[in-house]
């Protein structure tokens, strides 16, 4: 069985009058342990196709399931806790607490999980220490490079153990060389068998994943697998 | 644990929120602490007046019957024409009642009036001259200090004799030999053979240490001979007050030959019904300084709503980060709620830290002091404005829709 299976899913969105199409009858499905990469131009709908991955949003019609759950009718609690079980967001603003350390912004998955505090610790600094910053755990985000913070997310994204790793434009405020840094941590991920996404106008990004799917004016332009 | 998991958490980024912002925090609770200033104020002077008031009339004795022409509490203006027809209590009355009452402790008349008293060449003026028997020590609570109280011998009439108050007492002889000396009680002559204990003043208007006490004797034959007489009767045992007090009105009925159908023509006054006229003055004063106090907390708890409005739009994105992690709607209402709280908590503080030199000021006035009732009372309304004036902003962050919050720069 898939790990995502999208059926004929539909977003609109209402902006006064007049009715945007973000999304038109898209049917997709992702297997456990694939590598995608999500590519298209701005105002193709890639991001309200990473929001409805991702179960930030839910689509106008059609059905979402994951991981054998129909995501498409849940209500708002009900998405919380799917994101927090299910996926690891990785975005490109980094998104991490400003005030919080390494350790906590790590923490703060599990604790929506309700763990309990000497677990957390523990699995917090595992993940950590798997994006090789064992040794900054008690730095806050200012006091941390690009590339580390993005790290951070990227173990935060980790920490829960999700199905899916949603990874939206994370090269996005980086050189390229810390990029590169970057997408190393994803396809040694990819390589160990977790389930990545990754949305990227890049095409040196997008052919680091092992499948592209191309978006269009809200519709699937193309889906072929990368020849390396 | 999962619940108190996310609580510590939430209790965690509300404090760090708190101190993110300590100015503006510390100037958004100006409101709770005038607030909490004024119910503690309020609370304790209340409680000040009480505690004072009570002191002073447990002089009257929370046991003992007044039974006089007069009602303490006369409530219209036909009542009290009324009363003023009524006839005196005489000394035959007082002596037929104590033949006849056997239910209670003591019986003792009594008759004031004022008189100057004079000891050499000093001289007092109105002076309180109280003329009574030797159950009066029983009735009148009263304690003696030096020397003894009159006997019963001495009360109906023979020897002049006087017992006198504490300030009379340091006012005519400033420290002269007291027992034995002789003092002229308006023109006649007195040996004191006693003096009073301390008792202070009586509703804060007059002292009752400046008084003499004769016996009554001696009053009716020197100074009033037909005085209206006031009955003190000291039950002795508070349980029994009720069945005394019907005993004594049965009595005093019979005494005074009043018709049967007829209203009594007396009054049986306690010291209960200067409680209850009391209470209903306190207690408007209560009132209204609780619609005071109302409003100052409401005043500080719209200003506590805006800064926790402004507080949501601040961390938007923060909102949008925890949501899409995990944070149910009821994570994010519980952190903005509780920072809400903590808000008015400190400064619940800061008005009870206030309140208490305050206090200490006000003590001059009155017995008063600070209860732990009344801390918990102004902790518990910052904690009740904190969460009232929390919950819309609070609210507004919890139902953020996740991908516009994080769009939010």
């Amino acid at each position: 069985m898939s790990l995502i299976r999208l059926d004929r899913v539909s977003r609109y969105y209402r902006m006064g009058a007049e009715t945007i199409r973000a999304l038109e009858e898209v049917s997709l499905t992702i297997d456990r342990g694939e590598y995608v990469a999500i590519m298209g131009p701005s105002g193709s709908g890639k991001s309200t196709l990473m929001n409805l991955l991702g179960c930030l949003d839910t689509p106008t019609s059609g059905v979402y399931e994951l991981n054998g759950l129909n995501v498409s009718e849940m209500d708002d609690n009900q998405l919380a806790e799917v994101r927090n079980r299910e996926i690891g967001f990785v975005f490109q603003t980094f998104n991490l607490l400003p005030r919080a350390t390494a350790l906590r912004n790590v923490e703060l998955p599990l604790i929506y999980a309700g763990l309990a505090a000497e677990e957390r610790r523990q699995r917090a600094l595992e993940a950590l220490e798997r994006v090789g910053l064992g040794g900054r755990v008690n730095h806050k985000p200012m006091e941390l490079s690009g590339g580390q913070g993005q790290r951070v997310a990227i173990a935060r994204a980790l920490v829960n153990r999700p199905s899916i790793l949603l990874a939206d434009e994370p090269t996005g405020n980086l050189d390229s060389k810390t990029g590169m840094e970057i997408m190393a941590i994803f396809n040694d991920l990819a390589a160990t068998g977790h389930t990545i996404i990754l949305v990227t106008h890049e095409e040196d990004i997008a052919h680091c994943a092992r499948r592209i799917i191309r978006l269009r004016d809200g519709r699937i332009a193309s889906d072929d697998p990368v020849r390396k | 644990m999962r619940f108190i998991i996310e609580l510590h958490e939430a209790l965690l980024i509300a404090w760090d929120a708190v101190r993110a912002n300590k100015l503006r925090a510390g100037l958004t609770t100006l409101g709770i602490v005038v607030g909490i200033v004024t119910v503690t104020l309020m609370g304790t002077a209340i409680q000040g007046i009480q505690r004072g008031f009570r002191q002073s009339i447990s002089v009257l004795g929370t046991d003992v019957l007044y039974v006089q022409r007069f009602d303490w509490f006369i409530n219209s203006h036909a009542e009290w024409l009324r009363q003023q027809r009524r006839r005196e209590i005489t000394w035959s009355q007082f002596k037929a009642l104590e033949r006849q009452l056997n239910s209670a402790r003591a019986v003792a008349p009594m008759v004031d009036i004022r008189e100057a008293v004079k000891y050499k060449n000093r001289s007092a003026t109105g002076v309180t001259i109280i003329g009574t028997t030797d159950q009066f020590l029983v009735t009148g609570g009263v304690g003696i200090s030096e020397g003894r109280f009159i006997t019963p011998e001495e009360s109906e009439g023979g020897r002049p004799v006087c017992v006198v108050g504490a300030q009379t007492a340091t006012n005519l002889f400033r420290g002269e030999p007291i027992l034995g000396s002789r003092v002229y009680v308006g023109g006649h002559p007195f040996e004191v053979v006693g003096v009073l204990e301390k008792q202070g003043e009586f509703l804060g208007a007059f002292s009752l240490d400046n008084q003499v006490v004769i016996p009554i004797g001696q009053l009716t034959a020197h100074f009033v001979p037909f005085p209206d007489y006031t009955i003190q009767v000291k039950v002795g045992d508070e349980s029994r007050l009720e069945d005394v007090r019907e005993e004594v009105r049965g009595l005093m009925r019979k005494i005074r030959h009043v018709q049967p159908g007829d209203d009594d023509d007396f009054a049986i006054n306690q010291q209960d019904q200067f409680i209850k006229t009391f209470n209903r003055v306190t207690g408007v004063i209560a009132t209204v300084g609780l619609f005071i106090t109302g409003l100052s907390l409401f005043v500080g708890g719209i200003g506590i709503m805006n800064i926790m409005f402004v507080s949501v739009a601040e961390r938007t994105r923060e909102i949008g980060i925890r949501k899409a992690i995990g944070a149910k709607r009821r994570n994010i209402l519980i952190q903005f709620l509780l920072e809400s709280m903590c808000i008015c908590l400190f400064g619940g503080c800061i008005g009870l830290a206030l309140a208490a030199p305050l206090t200490l000021a006000l003590r001059r006035l009155m017995p008063a002091t600070m209860s732990f009732g009344l801390v918990g009372l102004s902790l518990g309304v910052s904690l009740v404005v904190g969460v009232i004036a929390g919950f819309m902003p609070a609210w507004r962050a919890a139902r953020l829709n996740p991908v516009e919050a994080l769009r939010n720069e």
